[in-house]
């Protein structure tokens, strides 16, 4: 019986070291939290106007064309792969690299991987790594994204691939965070630019509206092609911003639970070992009792 | 004079949201500058130095690299990718990374993909020291 008492004993001591570690988890990730929303927040308005920019030109121009723009046969896809650099944060790296394994299994893929497991997974699956460059999602800066947009527009307009998706994790609040697959190139032109061209390749040119009348220089084609690449940088860092947010949040809910699952143990542990110490105090006075009247 | 509203966005977050009299900024066609009035305008941001003249007449300048500016209905959006003050310019910094640059492009052995990365690290650089000397010698 003392054997199991210490046994116990070594057992909630173990358990309660763990927690301190959950507990102390949990609190770093809160306290990163509240900085990565602002973050995200942040940069929030810099890139709605920029992608509000790029609808007006390809809405108000008619006769448009960009080599951002034309879809091509889908050969090759990369995907920019945004995960975390360590793991203890529930779901959070599992559910994006599930999203990739079913949309990339079957096909010709690249991978652009941001962090350590994102890393791990490019190789698991056997995928070539274009860029080992952002290995660290916690360091990756705003520079780096703006590297990123210009191998991936490079690599697009020179036909190494055909299309290109960011996976990451909405931070949709506290307590959801969802994966999602972003489109990036070829951009998407609006649905009624679209119609236009078709007007204009039949020889019928109808202005739909006159629209905002803009001086673009030099053209607004030059316009447009200088902007994407930043417009693509604006996108993953968004999605960085995201991600790392939904990190932070995964990782606290995850560490919560552990916590409060290690205070439960302890609890049962603590009855166990009182039982246990009880038993051996009756058995002994049962010993010393059937020592005198024996 | 008649002024417009100025909004400078980065990435960072908001820079400036105030009435200006007058924006004169280097994009990739040279310099433009915009009062109030000015029609609707869009165009790519190039490499420079940003002046503002503030409705109370006064100038703030800036480096201004990157991005685009846009000016639509009487309301102007700058977009940079970077935006320096230039009373918040880090000399030495950029002293070090103009050091760090020409150090790079020295090497015989660059790849012409590097070489432009260091041009233009040294030409940021470059703006950099030139416009906090020129805001020192103001003062």
């Amino acid at each position: 019986m003392a054997g199991s008492m210490k046994e116990i004993k070594l057992r909630i001591k173990s358990v309660e070291s763990t927690m301190q570690i959950t507990k102390a988890m949990e609190l770093v990730a809160s306290s990163k939290l509240r900085k990565a929303k602002e973050r995200a927040e942040n940069s929030r308005p810099y890139f709605t106007t920029l992608s509000n920019t790029l609808a007006d030109i390809t809405e108000n121009n008619t006769e448009f064309t960009s080599p951002y723009t034309r879809v091509r046969p889908v050969h090759r896809t990369c995907y920019v792969v945004i995960a975390g650099d360590r793991g203890l944060a529930g779901g959070y790296n599992s559910n994006v690299f599930k999203m990739v394994t079913a949309a990339a299994a079957e096909k010709e893929a690249y991978m652009i991987p941001v962090g350590k497991k994102a890393l791990e997974f490019a190789a698991r699956i056997k995928k070539p790594v274009l860029s080992h460059q952002f290995e660290l999602a916690g360091n990756t800066s705003v520079s780096d994204c703006f590297a990123m947009a210009k191998i991936l527009c490079q690599g697009f307009l020179e036909g190494d691939f055909d299309e290109v998706v960011i996976a990451y994790t909405n931070f949709i609040s506290m307590l959801r965070q969802e994966s999602a697959l972003l489109p990036v190139l070829p951009l998407k032109k609006q649905e009624d630019f679209r119609g236009n061209t078709d007007a204009g390749a039949s020889g019928v040119q109808t202005p739909k509206k006159a629209g905002s009348l803009i001086l673009y220089e030099p053209d607004s084609e030059t316009v447009f092609n200088t902007i994407v690449p930043e417009y693509v940088a604006g996108l993953i860092y968004g999605a960085l911003c995201e991600s790392v947010a939904s990190e932070l949040a995964a990782r606290r809910t995850a560490m919560d639970s552990a916590s409060k699952n290690a205070a439960e143990m302890i609890e049962t542990l603590n009855l166990n070992y009182n039982r246990a110490r009880q038993a051996a105090i009756t058995q002994e006075i049962t010993e010393i009792i059937g020592g005198t009247t024996g | 004079m008649n002024t417009f509203r100025l909004i400078i966005q980065t990435v960072d977050g908001q820079v400036l949201d105030a009435s200006v009299q007058q924006l004169i900024c280097r994009t990739i066609e040279g310099d433009v500058a915009i009062m109030a009035g000015h029609c609707n305008y869009c165009t790519a941001i190039g490499m420079g130095q940003a002046r503002i003249t503030m409705e109370d007449g006064t100038t703030r300048t800036g480096v201004c690299i990157g991005g685009m500016i846009s000016m639509h209905e009487g309301e102007c959006r700058l977009l940079p990718t970077t935006w320096e003050w230039a009373a918040e310019i880090d000399i030495a910094r950029a002293q070090e990374a103009k050091r760090l640059a020409e150090h790079q492009l020295s090497k015989p052995e660059l790849s012409e993909e590097e070489r432009a990365h260091e041009t233009a690290r040294l030409q940021r650089a470059e703006i950099r020291l030139s416009i906090a000397s020129l805001s020192q010698q103001k003062r």
